[in-house]
């Protein structure tokens, strides 16, 4: 698969795409640049579906899928919540707490996959609906609300006023989720277990010890996106992440990580995130309503999909001939000796 | 650790006989019995029609997901694709009194027409099941809202209604939806067990490019799958604005039937990785989701923890029901 | 909507020729957007005609634009492209009190005025908010409508849409105050949630008669929730035997008023309320309304701002005697 487009490609494709379209809303929409520091806050709009594709990134990088990150971040956000307003804990330590939740819950994903041996999709969408019923029933009638103002710069805080500390949080996250997954055995074994699972057995990995602490670590990020969440509408809601899920997973696929495991990196999901997001802000911004907006990026997703199949060997074979016949050109002028 | 790693052990045992279908059969007969103990209006015939009754659309259209995850695939739009039916032919029944011979094929029709355009992306373009049909919900979802124009159906015409509601045989104490719901289970487990369709389906999904070597037409196959769970969609959506009266441009998508139809499948016993499916299974898995939660209320649990007891439920079915390798 | 149209023609032409001209008619041109808590209801739409109407004549430039899901998350980004558009005001109905305030604190900082109606948001975060109807108004006058045909001692259950629905539980707090005071002996039983779904209404009306065989009357104070529940009633037989009441617009409900099922269901009229807004969005971007104060709307009438909060009108009851004089 994928044989003349090689990752680094796609990622270098993505990033292209997003620079052109960085610049044409920049020139085209009036009120899109709004100074350096005001384009930069459109970030803080839709990073928190980037903190759910990066750990989300990671299960589907094993050939799962977790179908409880919106749920998750609810239910973590409320937890947060409570804990602060009604037990009056330390709102950060309150935030610590509920991101372990968070793991934890996800852990739990991974329990039942591997131990009751359930299909992640069926296993997670059944977490989700007791996740939410518990998120639903802990908000109660009025969920809580007013974090207070240090609270709010995870949110809508910037560094010096011109860089978001969501931003900020997101490329230190997707930096370090990189290394793992490209520079440690951790990570080759992710993409082991996703590439070939059997294999990767048989070469020594302790399979569903992995997979839990995957199950954990895309928890872990959507416990986190929630917090940011909280942060940024100063609110909690018990269905406030539900809408995080299919976006999330668009974010993921359009940044080169193949649904069926194996193959893909965290750089071109942030990328993806941010193209996504910027598109998505800009549209609006450009006064495209909600409805056109999310129909384009349905487009936008089998488009990019389909351009992607189109350049390696995977779809038509028109554009893999095309490759293929001017690759063979230029090895055909190389000199023999090389 | 060493024991976890055993029991991760790639299973390549024959398939066993399935029993998924009889198990989930006799956890619904035991919550009927069990619930109907407690409290006796819930065996009562009125009350064990209306839940087979509300489990008819969620049914249809799990038979059609049936068929898309046999060939290890997903279809995510037809929420979408449902919810633009019930839309158009709600909006049609009343603004231009369509009759309902006219929109039975029609409906079929525009669901195979979606369907088939999920099937070019999936076979032709190659892209991904998964993420040609989270595109096409997009689409398709956009469609609903430009079609209904920021209205809702408020109510239809009397014959559809009476479709959705009335017995179709005097006499016969079956709602016409519920008939459907059997005329359609038995069809596609006849296309399924005794045609060569079904036979390419099940190959297909097993292994595509050995099913292509022996000479599988794989993409023609792939096609009339995704032409079928479009059609039951559409058809599911019919059905849906007959029996309720009212349609709006979030329905089915608001409802995340798309999820709803997986999960029933995959509780009925279809592997999600494709090559085996179990009609029977779907079916009994849909009435056993509307029993579930009918007897939730009848319990007086509250309301807040219907999704939490439909989960629990559906890891208790699954779990209950035969063991396979390969999950995780 | 003619109708409505002319009177209103004709009351500013009287006003013209009395050379009481309502003087905010001559500000500059500005631009106002509605945003609805999700595109594609009918109540919504019905606002979006009043105001497209009044925007006309009030030299203001028009747009009706919401998230295509019922999530506050959508009303945000929304908001925030609004302020990037530089709109003169936003209005909105929102879905939730405290997820929208942040995004406009941050309009409102910029200079945007926001009007708030129907539901309401945190009050620093909007300039006006314009309530339908008082809370105390509308819980009795669904609690009168049980006790005049349901009796004083019926058995009620409720439908509403989620638990932490603001509107629905400001109503629901008036009900049970009137209704504790009032009728002692009237009792509520259960109390269920349809998540302004269609199809989770409509299960959740057929859940609680068949498990709560006793229960003689529905509140179900939401649009999706008082449909459901009255298809459910019809659905199962009920009718004359349960009543329900709720608040939904009279397109939706026509066909129960008609059935008997809904003898009285309280609402306002969505279009003349969409009316208003444009005029207090006038009033507000030209800075002439006080947080206290009163002005007068031609072919409105006259109205009281006290805290920051204008209360549209008495409830509209719609009964099978006016329900058709009411189109939306």
């Amino acid at each position: 698969m994928n044989r003349f487009l090689p990752r680094e490609a796609w990622d270098r494709t993505l990033a292209i795409i997003l620079l052109v379209l960085l610049l044409a809303f920049c020139t085209l929409i009036p009120g899109f640049y709004a100074g350096f520091g005001g384009t930069l806050a459109i970030t803080e709009q839709f990073l928190p579906f980037g903190f759910v594709a990066i750990g989300l990134a990671v299960v589907i990088l094993t050939g799962g899928i977790d179908l409880s990150v919106g749920a998750i971040a609810s239910l973590s956000a409320v937890i947060m919540a409570i804990l602060t307003k009604s037990a009056g804990l330390d709102i950060w330590l309150a935030s610590l707490i509920a991101l372990i939740i968070g793991a934890g819950l996800g852990w739990l994903n991974g329990i039942v996959i591997t131990r009751l041996r359930i299909e992640p999709l069926i296993a997670t969408l059944a977490t989700s609906f007791i996740y939410s019923s518990v998120a639903t029933a802990l908000a109660g009638a009025s969920p809580p609300y007013g974090f207070g103002k240090p609270f709010a710069v995870l949110g809508s805080g910037t560094i010096e006023g011109i860089l978001p500390v969501q931003l900020l949080m997101f490329i230190v996250i997707a930096v370090g989720f990189s290394i793992l997954i490209t520079r440690t055995g951790f990570g080759r074994r992710i993409i082991m277990v996703g590439y070939n699972r059997d294999a990767a057995h048989y070469a020594g990995v302790a399979v569903p010890d992995l997979l839990r602490k995957v199950y954990g670590i895309s928890g872990f990020m959507a416990a986190f996106a929630g917090i940011v969440l909280a942060s940024y509408y100063d609110a909690v809601r018990p269905d406030m992440g539900n809408i995080l899920l299919l976006t999330a997973i668009t974010m993921v696929v359009l940044g080169g990580v193949s649904i069926f495991g194996g193959e893909g990196g965290i750089l071109g999901v942030a990328l993806g995130v941010l193209i996504l997001g910027v598109l998505r802000q800009g549209m609006l911004i450009a006064g495209f309503s909600d409805m056109v907006t999310t129909m384009l990026t349905g487009g936008i997703l089998l488009v990019s999909i389909a351009a992607k199949n189109l350049l390696s060997d995977r779809g038509f074979g028109y554009g893999a001939l095309l490759l293929r016949l001017i690759n063979s050109r230029k090895q055909e002028a190389a000199p023999p000796n090389t | 650790m060493s024991t976890t790693t055993l029991d991760a052990a790639p299973r390549k045992r024959k398939p066993r006989r399935e029993v998924r279908e009889i198990t989930l059969l006799v956890v619904t007969i035991a919550i009927v019995l069990g619930v109907g103990l407690i409290k006796p209006q819930f065996m009562r015939y009125d009350n064990l029609e209306f839940m087979v009754l509300s489990a008819v659309v969620l049914g249809l259209i799990a038979i059609g997901q049936t068929f898309v995850i046999m060939t290890s695939g997903i279809d995510l739009s037809v929420s979408a694709v449902m919810g633009l039916s019930a839309v158009v032919f709600g909006l049609a029944s009343t603004t231009i009194h369509l009759p309902l011979a006219a929109a039975l094929p029609l409906c079929l029709i525009l669901g195979a027409v979606l369907g088939s355009f999920n099937g070019l992306l999936v076979a032709w373009v190659r892209i991904p099941p998964i993420i040609a049909t989270l595109g096409t919900y997009s689409l398709f979802g956009g469609l609903t809202f430009i079609v209904s124009n920021g209205t809702q159906v408020d109510q239809v015409s009397n014959q559809f209604a009476a479709f959705g509601n009335a017995n179709l045989i005097p006499g016969l104490p079956i709602p016409t939806p519920v008939l459907a719901l059997a005329g359609v289970a038995l069809f596609a487990w006849f296309v399924l067990n005794h045609m060569v369709f079904g036979r390419n389906i099940l190959a297909v999904g097993n292994n595509a490019v050995a099913a292509y070597n022996a000479g599988i037409p794989v993409k023609r196959t792939l096609l009339f799958v995704y032409m079928i769970a479009g059609a039951l969609a559409s058809f599911g959506g019919l059905v849906f604005v007959a029996y309720t009266g009212s349609a709006t441009a979030t329905t089915g998508t608001g409802d995340h039937v798309e999820l709803q139809s997986i999960a029933i499948a995959l509780i009925g016993g279809t592997l999600i990785s494709g090559g085996r499916g179990n009609l029977a299974g779907t079916v009994i898995g849909s009435i056993f989701l509307s029993v579930v939660i009918t007897a939730l209320v009848f319990l007086h649990v509250p309301a807040i923890w219907y999704s939490a007891g439909e989960g629990l439920m559906i890891v208790a079915a699954v779990t209950l029901g035969a063991r396979r390798g390969g999950a995780g | 909507m003619k109708s409505i149209t002319k009177t209103l023609l004709l009351a500013s032409a009287l006003c013209s020729l009395a050379g009481i001209a309502p003087a905010h008619a001559q500000g500059k041109r500005i631009k106002v957007a509605m945003v609805p808590k999700l595109i594609g209801l009918s109540v919504f739409k019905a606002n979006e005609k009043g105001a497209i109407a009044a925007a006309k004549k009030l030299n203001i430039q028009f747009l009706y634009t919401g998230p295509v899901t019922a999530s506050a998350q959508g009303q945000v980004d929304i908001i925030n492209s609004l302020i990037a558009r530089r709109f003169n005001v936003i209005t909105i109905t929102s879905n939730n009190p405290t997820q929208p305030a942040p995004a406009l604190e941050r309009a409102m900082k910029q200079g945007i005025k926001v009007v708030s109606y129907d539901s309401d948001v945190a009050p620093d975060a909007r300039d006006f908010f314009i309530q339908n109807t008082s809370y105390p108004a509308m819980g009795k006058a669904m609690v009168d409508s049980v006790e005049k045909y349901a009796g004083p001692d019926a058995k009620v259950a409720i439908l509403s849409s989620t638990p932490d629905a603001a509107i629905q539980n400001a109503w629901l707090g008036a009900v049970k105050t009137y209704m504790t005071a009032n009728f002692p002996k009237m009792t509520v039983v259960t109390t269920q949630y349809g998540e302004s779904s269609p199809s989770k209404s409509l299960s959740a009306g057929l859940n609680i008669l068949q498990a709560y065989p006793d229960v003689t009357a529905i509140i179900a104070p939401d649009g999706a929730a008082e449909v459901g529940a009255a298809a459910a009633v019809k659905k199962l037989g009920r009718t004359g035997k349960v009543f329900v009441t709720g608040a939904s617009d009279p397109d939706s409900i026509r066909q129960y008023v008609k059935d008997g099922i809904i003898k009285a269901s309280p609402l306002w009229d969505e279009v003349k309320e969409g009316e208003l807004v444009m005029n207090v969005s006038r009033l507000a971007a030209d800075d002439k309304l006080k947080a206290n104060d009163t002005f007068t709307v031609a072919g409105l009438g006259t109205y009281t701002v006290k805290d920051k909060v204008i209360v549209f009108s008495k409830p509209l009851v719609f009964t099978a005697a006016n329900i058709d004089q009411y189109h939306f």
